[in-house]
């Protein structure tokens, strides 16, 4: 019952960034949208990043330097847009600022920043910051970093030695200019999380011939009097008291604990127009005296006279059966404690992609260094996942081609090695996968099972051995499974394992088969013999939707749908951490 | 390999949309699990959870080493008497010799099917392996209070009474 709120999707694109776009940074509405309207929240975090510096260059000659911070986002084509500046500290070299900028962390997306340290000069003193020209003021030094090493560090500060831009790297070691310290500190609101169990009493039949089927769907007033859909509750089949599992709303999702919620019950209905079978409009708070009261809130229900509409007030209730507020390890908790993501990569070698020395083939490398659907998929994933895995070796694998000589392989080493999978950086993927093309001859079919159990493996000996990783395996293909009774088995047998599988289809081919690998959009996999998946560790997603984005994403509003799929990654590792009690902390 | 069985600590957690005559089961649902027919636990009845019963309940077993299949039988208590939900059964591989290492607790969920064959909802169980009960007598002693290495190949098996303080969660310090 994954994307059954097709009603609410089309709302929702109407809201445009009117909620959000209060806070500063990358915002990130499409992703957020594409996640609400499949009832996924995507993991923001607000970060408060505050400055220090020490050692820095004196430039004035009766005092020592006054020196003030100012932001860049540095966009994927190198466009710098300043986002912030911090007051102006006197007469320090080693100055820490008290001014502090917020921005919102995006698992998903690279956030670069620069940070540029200028002297402001004493007759600029009592101008305000926001007014002082740049231009006029000297340059202490910079430095260029993304958000993601900041917030991977144990502490979660990063010291850079300053640099000016146009010096040359090879000349900066005469001349030190100090270093500047970013600290990067979550706030503390989103880590609030209410668990409620929603029940109601007395639903009105809407189905005909059988009871309703109800869900909620609860959703926060904005300003504009839209409403935004924040969380949904699954599907009860023919039920008029239906409680539903546990819904866990996080504070900042919510805007606050008083933020007026419209909680709506729907019918659900297979064609997407779900009917209103009634609601109500709460916050939070309460919602936890409905609880503590163990009173019911009666339904209403717009109805239309004449002209206006009334709210007809209904025999149904709202109870809350249950109530509690915890505060819950973030993403950024388990990354500070040492946790980090592994990235692994299988691509397809099959015979349908056409011969690798012809243009048209989905592996064709361009002369011109344009990058074909492949290597934009692993740019694109193992660019945002790299920050996350500490050594950078990434295990990289082909499969469905024959290695020279021998018979069809469904999981050779992409590096041409008969011992270790591993290559380094993401460079290391892009080398060993042309290498590859020249060394292998495609073949078939295309089998997943043996690049899965390989993955599953590794991270099966990384639990062994205790460690704190959590493992993402992305499969690139440009067709249909040929086993998929034997990869929903292998797929079914790991989802146990510390592990999330990304499938990016390439080409024309249809997908359809391939959406039941993602729980998201049906039912729980299940295999060959009765086991079901204990949790939903497969994400697909067809290219193309990606490619025709990706020209205008560099100007940096869009976002494509494969960060859209990357950003679900911290709900699953955090899902899995959860479901096993396991704690950022030693 | 000289120990006979091993303790296993099986959890039942939860069921969902479990239905009887594709009806949703309305309460008192519980689940037998059975090693043998000599060697069965029941779960607590479920008195809220109607068709999506949640249970939490750890069952300490002893599994004997030729054990194959695990079975659970989701049963519902009516004023008729006991009707079977469904059943499933676990494949000892599925845990022990999988992926996980076995002593790592293990979250597994299984399709249950009526007893006419077709299929009903899901049982969610998790389940750990302790050390084997048995064949302890002379390590013991030496073992106490030594932290063991969870992770012994199932080939060998160091004997360590379970009583020796090893932590239950030890596996993710």
């Amino acid at each position: 019952m994954g994307n059954c709120c097709s009603d609410v999707g089309g709302g929702m694109a109407a809201v445009g960034g009117t909620a959000a776009s209060a806070v500063t940074g990358n915002q990130n509405d499409a992703v957020d949208m594409f996640f609400k309207s499949r009832g996924i929240h995507g993991l923001f975090s607000q970060i408060e990043l505050s400055f220090s510096a020490s050692n820095l260059r004196n430039r004035d000659i009766f005092s020592k330097s006054d020196p003030m911070v100012v932001v860049y986002i540095k966009e994927r084509d190198g466009a710098i847009t300043e986002v912030f500046r911090t007051e102006v500290v006197l007469n320090s070299l080693n100055p820490t600022w008290i001014t502090k900028y917020t921005i919102t962390y995006h698992f998903e997306v690279v956030q670069t920043f620069l940070f540029h340290v200028f002297d402001v000069d004493t007759q600029f003193h009592n101008v305000d910051v926001k007014m002082l020209k740049l231009e006029e003021q000297q340059s202490l030094g910079e430095a260029c970093c993304a958000l993601s090493e900041i917030v991977t560090k144990p502490n979660r500060s990063l010291t850079f030695d300053l640099v000016r831009r146009e010096e040359s790297v090879t000349a900066t070691h005469s001349q030190h200019r100090g270093k500047l310290t970013v600290h990067a500190e979550e706030c503390f609101s989103s880590k609030t999380t209410s668990e409620m169990v929603l029940r109601c009493s007395d639903l009105e039949s809407k189905d005909l011939f059988s009871k309703s089927d109800p869900f909620l769907v609860i959703s926060k007033l904005v300003e504009s009097g839209i409403s935004i859909p924040v969380c949904k509750t699954e599907v009860l089949k023919n039920d008029l008291n239906p409680t539903w599992k546990p819904i866990f709303l996080n504070i900042q999702q919510v805007g606050s604990k008083d933020s007026p919620l419209v909680i709506e019950c729907f019918n659900f209905n297979s064609n997407g127009k779900h009917d209103l079978i009634g609601k109500v409009q709460k916050s939070l708070a309460d919602l936890e005296k409905l609880h503590s009261g163990r009173e019911g809130e009666s339904l209403f229900l717009p109805t239309p006279v004449g002209h206006d509409f009334q709210n007809k007030v209904l025999k149904s209730k709202l109870f809350v059966d249950q109530f509690s507020e915890t505060v819950q390890h973030t993403f950024l908790d388990y990354l500070a404690a040492g946790f980090e993501l592994n990235f692994m990569v299988a691509i397809d070698f099959t015979a349908s992609n056409g011969n690798p020395r012809l243009p048209d083939s989905l592996h064709y490398i361009d002369p011109s260094g344009r990058l074909n659907a492949y290597q934009k998929a692993i740019y694109e994933v193992g660019e945002v996942l790299q920050f996350y895995d500490a050594d950078k070796r990434f295990p990289a694998w082909g499969f469905g081609a024959r290695p020279i000589d021998g018979p069809v392989s469904h999981c050779f080493n992409l590096n041409g090695s008969s011992n270790y999978c591993e290559v380094e950086g993401i460079r290391g993927i892009m080398m060993a996968y042309t290498s590859a093309l020249f060394n292998v001859s495609l073949a078939g079919p295309t089998l997943f099972g043996h690049v899965i159990n390989k993955a599953a493996l590794i991270a099966s000996q990384s639990l062994a051995n205790d460690a704190r990783k959590y493992f993402v395996l992305l499969i690139i293909t440009d067709g249909v499974v040929t086993d998929l009774q034997e990869t929903k088995d292998a797929l079914v047998k790991a989802s146990d394992l510390p592990l999330s599988i990304l499938i990016v289809g390439v080409g024309g081919a249809d997908f359809k088969e391939m959406e039941i690998l993602d729980a998201d959009k049906g039912e729980r996999l299940e295999s060959s013999t009765g086991r079901v998946a204990s949790r939903d560790i497969v994400q697909f997603v067809p290219f193309r939707d990606v490619q025709s984005k990706s020209s205008s994403q560099s100007k940096g509003g869009e976002i494509s749908i494969v960060q859209a799929l990357l950003a679900e990654l911290p709900t699953q590792f955090l899902t899995y951490m959860r479901s096993r009690d396991i704690k950022p902390s030693t | 390999m000289e120990s006979k069985s091993r303790t296993l600590e099986i959890t039942i957690l939860s069921g969902e949309d479990l239905r009887i005559d594709n009806k949703s089961v309305k309460k008192n649902a519980f689940v037998d699990v059975s090693i043998d027919p000599f060697n069965c636990k029941t779960t607590k009845m479920d008195g809220e959870g109607g068709s999506n019963p949640s249970w939490n309940d750890k069952l300490v077993m002893d599994m004997p080493m030729q054990t194959r299949f695990i079975t659970l039988a989701v049963k519902c208590k009516a004023s008729s008497g006991e009707k079977t939900v469904g059943l499933a059964r676990i494949p000892v591989t599925d845990f022990i010799g999988g992926y996980s290492p076995e002593t790592c607790l293990q979250f597994l969920s299984y399709r249950l099917r009526d007893p006419k064959g077709l299929k009903n909802g899901i049982i969610n169980v998790s389940v750990r392996v302790k050390e084997p009960l048995h064949a302890c007598s002379s390590q013991a002693a030496a073992g106490l209070g030594i932290p063991i290495d969870g992770r012994n190949d199932f080939g060998v098996v160091t004997g360590i009474p379970i009583w020796s303080g090893y932590p239950s969660n030890s596996f993710f310090r």
